[in-house]
């Protein structure tokens, strides 16, 4: 397992780097913010140990760029800052699990080896839906590169309706596969998260087919605005 | 950047950690409202000074304006009876006739001197050194005599062809008013004296009555006047008050800065305390930042320690790790602390719920994911929190990863408006789990700060106690219970903004 170390302090950096290999895993190092985005982008990491506050680029920054860029590597961040105006921002840059210091060696070791599992768990490839991807691997979803901010449900909404793209899906159909057995739902609810849903894709995204469900609308607009704009 | 700034002062609760349990309590406000008083005595208010002031100038001139008017009126009033009195003496001299040095009634035909006590006399009698000498006079009279007080005697030889005016006594004891002139009368050697005298009483009646009208229309006109100063001094400093609402309104939290058009007389009072606050607001924000800084600066060392602790193992590095701990929870401490500082700014910042709620639940979703599948939340769209968005994302926060955290499968969060009748609008949040819950002899422990009841997670212990602590800095609350769920039930309470 091949671990990207991203940590300015060189003390804590060489007290990790030795943790880190003690614990079997080869370890790159990178002090900064601009070498870390590029040992990411450029080398196949299993997991990555990110430190928010990085010179030259803000550890958020290079996260997002990854993300952008599509790399799905796990992501651990590592920070001084455990506000949760700060978690919440980088869970929703992309990060798969966060840490605050001080911290325990065994903590961050314990975390990297759950997230290592994770991540080996889902193979599954990329799925797309014109603008609109989704990785399972990661339970990511982007609009034309964007990040998608979605709850647990939302997200396994989006994941069945992309995965049955071509056909339409009715309502009972997504209450059997949404929910677990042991919850009797009101299928009404699934026109909420719908709801919901559309409000974050894109309405003309979802469409309602009257008496029969719910289908999902491949649109590549969303990509070209964005270039318009950029 | 210099290093002398004053650092803020916290009110502080006491608590685990020792640093602050020697500061003071403030005491509640009896003394306070004993200051209050004494300073109104020394600084009477705006408004009764200034009505004071008017209204003390109106009715000393209404009063001096009163008694001019009073006798103004007497003296015209007696001037013309006075004239009428001298026609009288004037016509007398003009027809007495006199025989052989003795006087002889006039033949006046007014029918008022011929009826006995009719208020109008006449009396026309020889003066010598003795007194009066020969007389005649109205049957009018009857058997009566005016007389002259010596002091008049003198004054009428002082002045012989002048008329004099007195006041008298007359029949029944009325009040006369006497013209008596001193003349020589062909034949006659002694001067005479000519007197024409009439009853007062009406014209003393009439000057009553006008000064009762005067008085009653002055005392009115008085009312009048300050009552009209009271409404002018309200109306007038009116902006002065809406001032102090906007003051008030800023420290409780409702608004941000003084707005709206004020008086050119206030507008730069406005404008400066509007500059003042964001000063306030700017030294805060710094000193905030400061401390945050300070404290974020000082986590890497803490984790180098700790790490180089657990590596290196023996008994220093097991002093260091307790040490490290306690140095991370101080430092915990007083950011919390700063943050709090700036909050008491009472800026109206108001933050929806919902946004923050989803936010949460989203991030938690993914921190627990593989243990928990959703977090069920329900929150009205509109509900809107009075307080900055930053301290509800830490206090939901904690408590919802605390359920997070001991649940078995099913979280469920549910905000709603709450019912504080007589106290301010406030919103209810409620997060339940289905966990292991928490023996009611272990609920308030749990609040306290410092206390750790899972000491297998690092970090975790706390959040509860921090949550207690920040909802009760916006006047708020948090009650642990049991849930529906099975597990514990957390319900806070928090100040909710009026849309």
């Amino acid at each position: 397992m091949r671990i990207l170390l991203v940590e300015d302090d060189p003390d804590l950096s060489r007290q990790l780097k030795r943790a880190l290999g003690d614990a079997g895993y080869a370890v790159d190092h990178a002090p900064d913010g601009e070498e870390a985005a590029f040992l990411g982008e450029t080398e196949p990491y299993d997991a990555i140990i990110l430190d928010l506050g990085l010179p030259k680029i803000d550890g958020a920054a290079v996260l997002e760029g990854w993300r952008r860029a599509q790399l799905s590597t796990p992501v651990l961040i590592l920070t001084a800052r455990g506000a949760w105006s700060e978690k919440v921002a980088s869970f929703d840059a992309g990060a798969d699990d966060y840490l605050t210091k001080p911290f325990h060696t065994e903590e961050l070791l314990a975390r990297l080896r759950a997230l290592l599992r994770r991540s080996a768990g889902h193979a599954a490839p990329n799925l797309s839906c014109g603008s609109l991807r989704l990785d399972p691997r990661a339970a990511r979803a982007s609009v034309g590169g964007e990040p998608l901010r979605l709850t647990s449900l939302e997200y396994r909404l989006l994941h069945y309706l992309i995965m049955h793209q071509d056909r339409v899906i009715s309502r009972t159909e997504l209450v059997e596969h949404l929910y677990d057995q042991d919850f009797d739902r009101d299928s009404n609810t699934i026109e909420v998260f719908i709801g919901r849903l559309r409000k974050k894709i894109g309405a003309e995204r979802v469409e309602t087919i009257r008496g029969l469900g719910y289908r999902l609308i491949a649109v590549e607009d969303e990509t070209s605005n964005e270039a318009r704009e950029a | 950047m210099r290093l002398a700034w004053p650092l803020p002062t916290f009110p502080a609760r006491s608590g685990a950690i020792p640093s602050d349990s020697a500061s003071p309590v403030r005491a509640p406000g009896l003394e306070n409202g004993v200051e209050t008083g004494l300073a109104a005595l020394r600084a009477p208010s705006l408004v009764r000074r200034l009505v004071i002031l008017a209204a003390a100038w109106s009715l000393a001139v209404l009063a001096v304006a009163g008694v001019a008017l009073s006798l103004f009126f007497s003296q015209a009033v007696m001037a013309r009876f006075d004239d009428d009195l001298d026609v009288t003496v004037n016509g007398l001299v003009a027809s007495v006739p006199a025989e052989k040095g003795v006087i002889a009634a006039p033949p006046i035909t007014d029918a008022r001197f011929g009826r006995a006590y009719s208020g109008s006399y006449w009396e026309i009698a020889t003066a010598d050194q003795s007194g009066l000498g020969q007389v005649v006079r109205s049957r009018s009279l009857w058997d009566r005599a005016l007389d002259v007080p010596p002091r008049e005697l003198v004054a009428l030889a002082s002045k012989p062809g002048e008329i004099v005016h007195y006041n008298s006594v007359g029949p029944m004891e009325k009040p006369l008013r006497v013209a008596a002139m001193q003349a020589r009368l062909d034949g006659v050697p002694a001067p005479v004296i000519i007197m024409a005298a009439a009853d007062r009483s009406p014209v003393n009646r009439d000057v009553r009555n006008f000064d009762t009208t005067t008085a009653l229309a002055l005392v009115l006109l008085g009312a009048g006047l300050i009552a009209a100063v009271v409404v002018q001094v309200q109306v007038g400093l009116q902006p002065l008050f809406a001032l102090q609402r906007a003051v008030t309104a800023i420290r409780t939290g409702r608004s941000e800065r003084i707005d709206g058009q004020y008086p050119s007389e206030l507008a730069p009072l406005a404008a400066e305390l509007n500059a003042l606050m964001a000063h306030t607001q700017e030294v805060v924000e710094r000193q905030r930042t400061h401390v945050g800084n300070l404290a974020h600066a000082l986590k890497t060392p803490l984790s180098v320690m700790l790490t180089e602790a657990s590596q290196q193992g023996g008994p220093l590095a097991e002093v260091v790790t307790r040490q490290v701990q306690t140095m991370g929870q101080h430092v915990d401490h007083h950011l919390r602390r700063a943050r709090a500082a700036a909050r008491t700014q009472g800026q109206g910042e108001s933050t929806p719920v919902c946004p923050v709620v989803e936010d949460l639940s989203r991030t938690l979703e993914k921190i627990f994911r593989g243990k928990l599948a959703e977090v069920e939340w329900t929150c009205p769209e509109d509900l809107r929190f009075r307080g900055e968005r930053q301290d509800l994302l830490e206090i939901a926060g904690n408590v919802m990863e605390n359920a997070c955290q001991w649940c078995a499968g099913r979280v469920r969060v549910t905000a709603a408006p709450d019912v504080n009748p007589g106290g301010p609008p406030q919103f209810m949040l409620t997060v339940e789990d289905d966990g292991p819950g928490l023996p009611p002899d272990m609920r308030s422990e749990v609040l306290r700060r410092g206390a750790r009841l899972d000491e297998r997670t690092p970090g975790s212990g706390l959040g509860l106690a921090i949550v207690d602590e920040l909802a009760r800095a916006y006047g708020g609350s948090i009650a642990l219970g049991a849930s529906g769920l099975g597990g514990l039930e957390a319900v806070i309470r928090l100040p909710r903004a009026e849309t």
